[in-house]
């Protein structure tokens, strides 16, 4: 794969689910503050299809930014991460990124799901 | 160098340059005047020691006074004053300047080796700023004024009408106060790590300590600003009557809560991340082998931090919000734990599988790991929601985020202590003293704060200034004070092995455990210039390279990279760490000082409502940063 | 050293990292702002609340309008100064200021009209509405002492650290124009 290719792929795959994350946390929250609060039931928003929506979509992308790494963690199968750059940094953060794409999937789900398994707004 | 070469007649006068161009001057003006990282990171050190001593007082204070039940050793008035001081003062006045200013200020331009840090006088102003917001603090304390509301200050408590008077003014000020020095020394760390890392040094051959400096200024940046806001929105409520925090005009006390939680959560990560670093730099050192899942271990320092800005509200489970919004914390907040977890099998295997020196700073860490591992599982615990909703603002809470903080990161702190004294003082500690001082401390921490998940449980809330003897708590309280007296011998009793052997220690040598990374490749202490050519760098253990160290000798002979023909440090790309461009540092300066003052005396004015004086008082600001920048470098 | 060429660097300088690094504290505590803003407002029965005109639109947005467009002449200052022609840093900083005066300026006399009608005081709404416009306005002015001090060391002619203080300079009008869109936003979203 050519380099400049491998280091799209390596930020994709190291930034990708982080801020994907990022996006479902906000505005899933805000959905469920507007949702859950009298002035902010003024925005109409439908819990359940906004957090399953959002859900989905940012499993989606966080699949996408995994698949990212695993292509960069396999282009480099022969590199040690102590190699000279590019081709050892890619190594070292494809290495890592791999496994923390698969931690924020978790968080992504057990979000969602959780955002919509309970009654609605019920006082915790 | 690794290995000691004898030095050239060439290499001597390179030296003997390099001597005159980078040396301060000794006495007060010097000290005053400084933009030494390595004079920086010490006054911090001793600044941060001195705060430790304090909250050390405050607290075996609370711990006497609850040593039995219905005590009178201070009333409910001043146990307010003590916890709240004790609490603001070991995180904001100890524990994170000493990781961040002392340890990250004086390792981090050695560890990648560089001459200095990306802007020396920047690294001063933050001193000064620590300094005079620790002073402003205390100085409320001793003026009848000391915060009394609690670390986190709930409203509606500290607003104007609950608690009158200047304390929660001189909490609020001097935090904003504080927060100025870590925003100034966070935003050094970042520039500095980016672009000052020696030729060859690419991101992923930059050292582990160097990650969790990272990470740990990544997340101050990030974390500050909403603190800042919450205590302006609490000081304009308080004296010019904004409303934020009062539901009558439209405001919600949930709000403070928020917002400082926001802050507070990665700031808990802030405290103990750079403690990570300091692990991560003794563990293969003494382990004899490199780290084990080293991208892995380099990952999981910024995961942790990042993931930390997404939990805050598991703060706030017992405040009534809804299920549905808390949701998000409680799934963030379990895993969250998986990057810490991913560290402590990485520390385990690499001690494991090595061929391990139990020595003083192995110790401690292994110290670090079990109440890591103890204190990591009390607050996994708490992610469950309805777990939460029953031990919270209990002892259980108390029990958990001692064993962290004293736990995960003073153990380090202390372990670093003596890791790197050796380096810094050129002397040698006494091994079988520190190794003694560490079980007297382990035994005193185990049991000041074991004890308190267990009367935690029993129901014994936080921050209160006595209890009932019927309640069957009197036990564990009194083991709890013995143990913090016996927790305090143990720190005086390294205080005093330090004390001892700075003055009259064996030379300790360049290099006396076979470090792996760069401070060691250099003398003990290390020279004003830190390296007398800047370091060839083909890994992440450059010290453990030995054809890369015989290098540097032979380029020094032959003036490559030695730069001894000015006060300058070479600049490198930032991903890939190749030579971009030879840098002309500051040398001594007032200005940071001057800055200091203006900006203590805001903040006095400030406090005292002269709103005027404190706008003079800004333009004096104005006026000392235009005197910073009139003669550029090479001027 | 040659006093500003820099065919030879390849990254950006420690002077313009460090001005991104102060953006993103700043940034941060806008976002903070913003979210302050949206969760009063969900709170809150009616907002602004009865007695409170919602802010008129037009002037709000045409001053931000001009405010954005100071970023041309700030940028333009920023390619003049790395090739190394001064007075061309000079001028283009100049009209920059200008027009960023004046937009203080009015700015200002909009503040104080505001204040004849609604106080912090008055509650919640009148709280976080000029701390949101405090804050950008006082980003403004630290802006427009930017641009005096900037002249004032041009003046002396370009310097390799002088060009890195235009280039950190440009970075932080550019943010405080975009932020000047995201603050009207705000401000102007009761009218939504």
């Amino acid at each position: 794969m050519r380099t400049s290719r491998l280091e799209l792929l390596q930020w994709v795959g190291l930034l990708g689910a982080a801020l994907v994350w990022t996006a479902q946390l906000v505005i899933g929250y805000g959905v469920a503050d507007s949702r859950c609060t009298l002035a902010g039931q003024r925005w109409g928003l439908d819990l359940r299809t906004w957090e399953i929506t959002l859900m989905v979509v940012a499993a989606a992308l966080v699949l996408i930014a995994e698949g990212a790494a695993v292509a960069v963690f396999r282009a480099t199968r022969d590199r040690d991460h102590n190699d000279p750059p590019p081709a050892g940094r890619h190594r070292f953060f494809s290495s890592a990124a791999v496994v923390g794409n698969v931690l924020f999937l978790v968080i992504v789900l057990l979000s969602g799901l959780g955002a919509v398994a309970h009654t609605a707004c019920r006082q915790a | 160098m690794a290995v000691d070469v004898e030095i050239g007649a060439a290499g001597l006068e390179r030296v003997g340059r390099l001597e005159r161009i980078w040396r301060e001057p000794s006495g007060l003006v010097g000290w005053l005047t400084t933009t030494d990282h390595k004079r920086i990171g010490l006054l911090y050190l001793f600044t941060t020691l001195a705060f430790f001593l304090a909250g050390g007082v405050e607290a075996l204070l609370i711990r006497t006074q609850l040593a039995g039940p219905s005590e009178h050793v201070v009333g409910p008035g001043t146990f307010d004053e003590l916890f709240t001081t004790h609490g603001v003062t070991m995180i904001f006045l100890f524990v994170i300047p000493i990781t961040t200013g002392a340890f990250g200020n004086y390792l981090l331009p050695l560890m990648i080796g560089a001459r200095d840090m990306a802007f020396p006088r920047l690294n001063a102003l933050s001193y000064w700023l620590f300094l005079g917001s620790g002073c402003f603090i205390y100085a409320g304390l001793f003026t009848g004024h000391g915060p009394n509301a609690g670390w986190f200050d709930y409203v509606p408590l500290a607003l104007k009408q609950y608690d009158p008077g200047h304390a929660v003014d001189f909490y609020a000020l001097g935090l904003i106060f504080n927060g100025m020095s870590s925003t100034a020394a966070a935003l050094n760390f970042i520039v500095t790590l980016f672009k000052l890392r020696a030729p060859g040094m690419s991101l992923n051959r930059m050292p582990l300590f160097c990650f969790a400096m990272l990470a740990v200024s990544l997340a101050l940046i990030f974390a500050l600003p909403p603190l800042t806001l919450d205590l302006v929105f609490l000081e304009l409520q308080r004296n010019v009557g904004f409303h934020f925090f009062d539901p009558a005009h439209g405001g919600d006390p949930l709000l403070w809560q928020h917002l400082f939680w926001i802050f507070g959560h990665p700031e808990v990560y802030i405290i103990v991340l750079p403690a990570f670093g300091i692990a991560t730099s003794i563990i293969p050192t003494f382990a004899k082998r490199k780290m084990i899942a080293f991208p892995l271990v380099a990952l999981a320092e910024l995961l942790v931090a990042f993931i930390g800005f997404g939990v805050w509200a598991h703060h706030m489970f017992a405040t009534g919000l809804p299920l549905t919004t808390l949701i998000f914390f409680s799934a963030a907040s379990m895993m969250v734990v998986i990057p810490s977890t991913i560290q402590v099998f990485a520390w385990t295997f690499t001690v494991t599988m090595g061929r391990p020196e139990f020595r003083a700073p192995l110790l401690f860490i292994g110290g670090f790991i079990a109440f890591f591992v103890i204190g990591g599982l009390s607050g996994i615990m708490f992610a469950a929601i309805p777990f939460d909703q029953q031990t919270t603002d209990t002892y259980f809470v108390v029990a958990h985020f001692h064993f962290i903080i004293f736990g995960a990161a003073v153990f380090p702190i202390l372990g670093g202590l003596y890791y790197w004294f050796p380096k810094v003082t050129g002397r040698m500690y006494r091994e079988r003293l520190a190794q003694a001082s560490f079980w007297l401390t382990f035994l005193g921490t185990s049991l000041t704060f074991f004890p308190m998940h267990i009367v935690g449980l029993l129901g014994m809330p936080r921050r209160v200034y006595t209890y009932s003897g019927s309640l069957g708590w009197d036990a564990y309280n009194l083991a709890e004070t013995i143990g913090a007296f016996i927790l305090a011998a143990g720190l005086l009793v390294i205080a005093f092995n330090l004390v001892v052997s700075a003055l009259r220690g064996e030379p300790s040598g360049r290099d006396p455990f076979h470090g792996g990374t760069l401070e060691w490749a250099t003398s003990s202490p290390p020279p004003p210039y830190n390296f007398p050519v800047v370091p060839t760098v083909s890994s992440a253990y450059p010290n453990w390279d030995v054809h890369d160290r015989l290098e540097d000798a032979r380029r020094l002979e032959l003036g490559e990279l030695v730069l001894e023909h000015g006060h300058e440090t070479p600049a490198a790309t930032v991903r890939d760490g190749t030579l971009d461009e030879i840098l002309e540092m500051p040398s001594e300066s007032p200005w940071p000082l001057a800055v200091g003052i203006s900006v203590l005396l805001t903040f006095v004015m400030l406090l005292t409502a002269h709103y005027v004086t404190a706008g003079f008082c800004l333009a004096l600001i104005a006026l000392s940063l235009m005197g910073w920048h009139a003669k550029e470098p090479g001027e | 050293m040659s006093a500003y060429s820099l065919e030879a660097r390849r990254a950006k300088p420690n002077g313009w990292w460090g001005m991104a690094v102060f953006v993103a504290t700043e940034a941060t505590l806008f976002g903070t702002i913003f979210g302050t803003y949206f969760y009063l407002e969900f709170r809150a029965p009616h907002w602004p609340p009865r007695g409170i005109e919602p802010p008129a639109v037009a002037v709000p947005l045409i001053l931000a309008g001009v405010l954005v467009a100071t970023t041309l002449p700030m940028w333009t200052a920023a390619r003049a100064a790395i090739a190394g022609r001064a007075a061309a840093a000079r001028r283009a900083i100049a009209l920059a200021l200008v027009v960023q005066a004046g937009y203080f300026a009015m700015q200002m006399q909009l503040f104080q009209d505001d204040l004849a009608k609604f106080t912090p005081s008055s509650g919640a709404y009148g709280s976080i509405y000029y701390v949101l416009l405090g804050a950008h306005h006082a980003h403004v002015g630290v802006g427009l002492l930017l641009d005096v001090w900037l002249l004032a060391k041009l003046a002396r002619g370009l310097t390799r650290y002088r060009v890195t203080a235009v280039r950190a300079a440009t970075f932080y009008w550019t943010f405080v124009n975009v932020l000047a869109l995201l603050v009207v936003g705000a401000q102007l979203s009761p009218n939504v």
